[in-house]
């Protein structure tokens, strides 16, 4: 019950700073120098056609109805034609959405759990070998500069060794091929998909590596820990089922924070690797002067952002009976 | 030893809380290796950026943006003349390295001091006043925080066209400050309920007035601590920002000069020209990184206690 009105309020939040987010968006968009109807309209759209979409966008009328107009194009999916692929910007982003998703969650997911893992084994390890090794590990590459390692990796991996594809999310061979069922092309995706994977993988692992540690130490010394020693359990279970899950939940609260971080570094990453996605998309729209793109790209990352927050949010609210609002 | 030394640096000094606080952090900071190793790749980088003076003073063509050696046209190895190599157009790749620092060095303390100054008074401020002003602050603080920076300034660099230095420092500031107010508005909260606070207000100080006379004095230590933590993500910003192609293209930042490596498709064949902007970048987001975490322990009396125990 508590839990539901927790996860409302959190909705609730949400929609206004959604609300917000579209207005100043809308504002930045109309407002700034320059013409805004060049700004939504395509300059090589022949007239009856640009015509037509200035009346869709509602171009033609005062400020306050264009915003209307606005908010109900934006509920109805009407962002616009896209300069540069001649499209409405919502086909365009709808199919790259899955793309960002499928990368973006994988790689969150990994090195959470790796850094959950080994942040456990570091702090058991506290002060020995093993410990220093991983604690300067997890500095080292938490602050590599990840379109840079993003490139040392094309270029070790890719080039050099010549292991994994270096650009795109599929090769044609295996999706022109009838023969090829789905498995091969899962397949073909997750080949793809490693060196993206391992750049955002090695730069993330090491936050929570870090953070699962000291959580894991300032845990070790409740009192809890101390009743079950007194019981006589097993070392082992102590510290992977009394210790661990409690002390992953700053992890889970990090993730949340981190997120932001963590888009920033997909759409680099998918730039330097041109992985089909929203955050390459809002990159490329930007560099092409493509403003119906960029816009309807960027309000899109800002939902998966919100959406993302409030799972994280209701994920440590479940996981933790004590915290609720 | 050296805690009994500084002990006695400070006897007399009650009278100034930063002062104190500052030299008692500094001797708590002289114990962390992490610390000391960040705190000398920082005087590494803060000499390269001082020496990237010296370069175009021995020969114009070693001006990190203009200058162009005119026997060389396309990217060469390393050799007498370049050390590290030239660019795609006959640049001193070195040369350029150490403007990077300097570029680095201004973007990053210039938005951290910016989003410091502007995270201490909208955290006091939240603190102090409470109420509707304390809720809104703190929403906004909540939503900005939410947003992801390197993105908000493409969108911005989308409406606006290109962007010089200042203006991208000004929107990093602009954008990092949340995190900041949020400990100080904490900070306020308690010092607040102090007594020297009742005895202000009682004494007929106005709210200004015991806000930047009795309250700031006692955050400013720790607002400033936090700096670190800002210049890496401001220094990273940039760099990202350069990288992707919206960077100011009159400096030569670290960011830039990967840019160009990879937009003139010389990353599979110039080594010479790809390791060491990256490197550069890497290494000083680890060198505040350590600091920062140094520092923590210097804030964080729980964290001292542990690593005593060892």
């Amino acid at each position: 019950m508590e839990l539901r009105r927790y996860i409302l309020k959190r909705l609730v939040q949400i929609t206004i700073i959604f609300f917000v987010i579209l207005t100043v968006l809308f504002l930045l968009f109309r407002l700034a120098p320059g013409d805004p109807v060049s700004r939504m309209v395509d300059p090589d759209m022949t007239p009856e056609d640009a015509e037509q979409l200035i009346h869709q966008l509602g171009l033609d009328k005062p400020l306050g109805i264009q915003y209307l107009v606005y908010l109900k194009n934006f509920f109805t999916g009407h962002f616009g034609i896209s300069f540069h692929y001649g499209e409405p910007v919502v086909d365009v982003i709808w199919n790259r959405l899955p793309n960002t998703i499928l990368l973006f969650t994988t790689s969150i997911i990994l090195s959470a759990l790796v850094g959950i893992f080994l942040g456990k084994i570091a702090s058991w390890h506290k002060g020995e070998k093993t410990d220093s090794v991983m604690t300067i590990g997890a500095l080292v590459t938490h602050t590599l500069f990840l379109p840079w390692l993003a490139l040392i990796l094309i270029w070790v991996f890719g080039y050099k060794l010549g292991w994994f594809p270096i650009n795109g999310m599929i090769s044609e061979e295996v999706w022109l091929d009838p023969d090829a069922g789905f498995i091969a092309k899962g397949l073909d995706i997750g080949y793809h998909m490693i060196l993206p994977l391992t750049t955002l993988f090695l730069i993330h692992f090491g936050a929570y590596l870090l953070i699962m540690r000291s959580s894991m130490l300032e845990t070790l010394k409740e009192d809890y820990i101390l009743t079950a020693r007194a019981k006589g359990l097993e070392e082992k279970d102590i510290r992977d089922r009394h210790a661990a899950p409690n002390a992953a939940l700053p992890v889970v609260t990090s993730v949340g924070l981190s997120l932001a971080f963590s888009i920033n570094g997909g759409a680099l990453t998918e730039t330097v690797f041109t992985w089909p996605g929203i955050g390459r998309e809002l990159v490329f729209s930007v560099s092409q002067n493509d403003y119906p793109l960029a816009q309807a790209s960027f309000l899109l990352i800002a939902i998966v952002v919100l959406i993302s927050n409030l799972v994280v949010d209701v994920l440590y609210a479940y996981l933790d009976p004590r915290i609720r609002y | 030893m050296a805690e009994e030394t500084f002990r006695t640096e400070t006897k007399g000094m009650e009278r100034y809380p930063g002062l104190t606080a500052f030299l008692e952090g500094w001797g708590i900071f002289r114990q962390s290796l992490l610390g000391k190793i960040g705190l000398v790749l920082l005087i590494m980088f803060a000499l390269m950026a001082l020496c990237s003076y010296i370069p175009p003073l021995i020969d114009p063509m070693y001006n990190p943006m203009t200058g162009v050696d005119p026997v060389i046209t396309c990217s060469t190895g390393p050799s007498r003349a370049h050390w590290l190599g030239t660019d795609f157009m006959g640049r001193d790749i070195l040369s350029q390295l150490l403007a990077g620092a300097r570029v680095a060095f201004m973007v990053g303390v210039s938005a951290a001091f910016m989003s410091i100054v502007l995270g201490t008074a909208i955290g006091m401020t939240a603190g102090y006043m409470g109420r509707f002003m304390d809720t809104f602050l703190m929403r906004l603080a909540d939503m900005i925080m939410v947003m992801p920076t390197l993105l908000v300034v493409l969108i911005l660099a989308a409406v606006f066209g290109q962007l010089n230095i200042w203006t991208i420092v000004l929107i990093i500031a602009l954008f990092r400050w949340p995190g900041v107010s949020r400990i100080i508005r904490g900070q306020t909260l308690s010092l607040k309920q102090r007594p020297f606070i009742e005895a202000a207000k009682v004494a007929g100080a106005s709210h200004v007035r015991i806000i930047f006379r009795h309250i700031m004095p006692n955050v400013l230590p720790l607002a400033f601590l936090f700096m670190t933590f800002r210049v890496t993500s401001a220094i990273i910003i940039e760099a990202a920002l350069a990288f992707l192609g919206f960077g100011d293209p009159g400096t030569v930042s670290w960011g830039m000069m990967l840019q160009w490596v990879w937009k003139t498709g010389h990353m599979f064949k110039a080594p010479y020209w790809l390791l060491p902007p990256g490197i550069c970048i890497s290494l000083i987001t680890l060198s505040f990184y350590m600091l920062g975490r140094a520092m923590d322990e210097v804030l964080d009396p729980r964290l001292r206690k542990e690593d005593q125990t060892d």
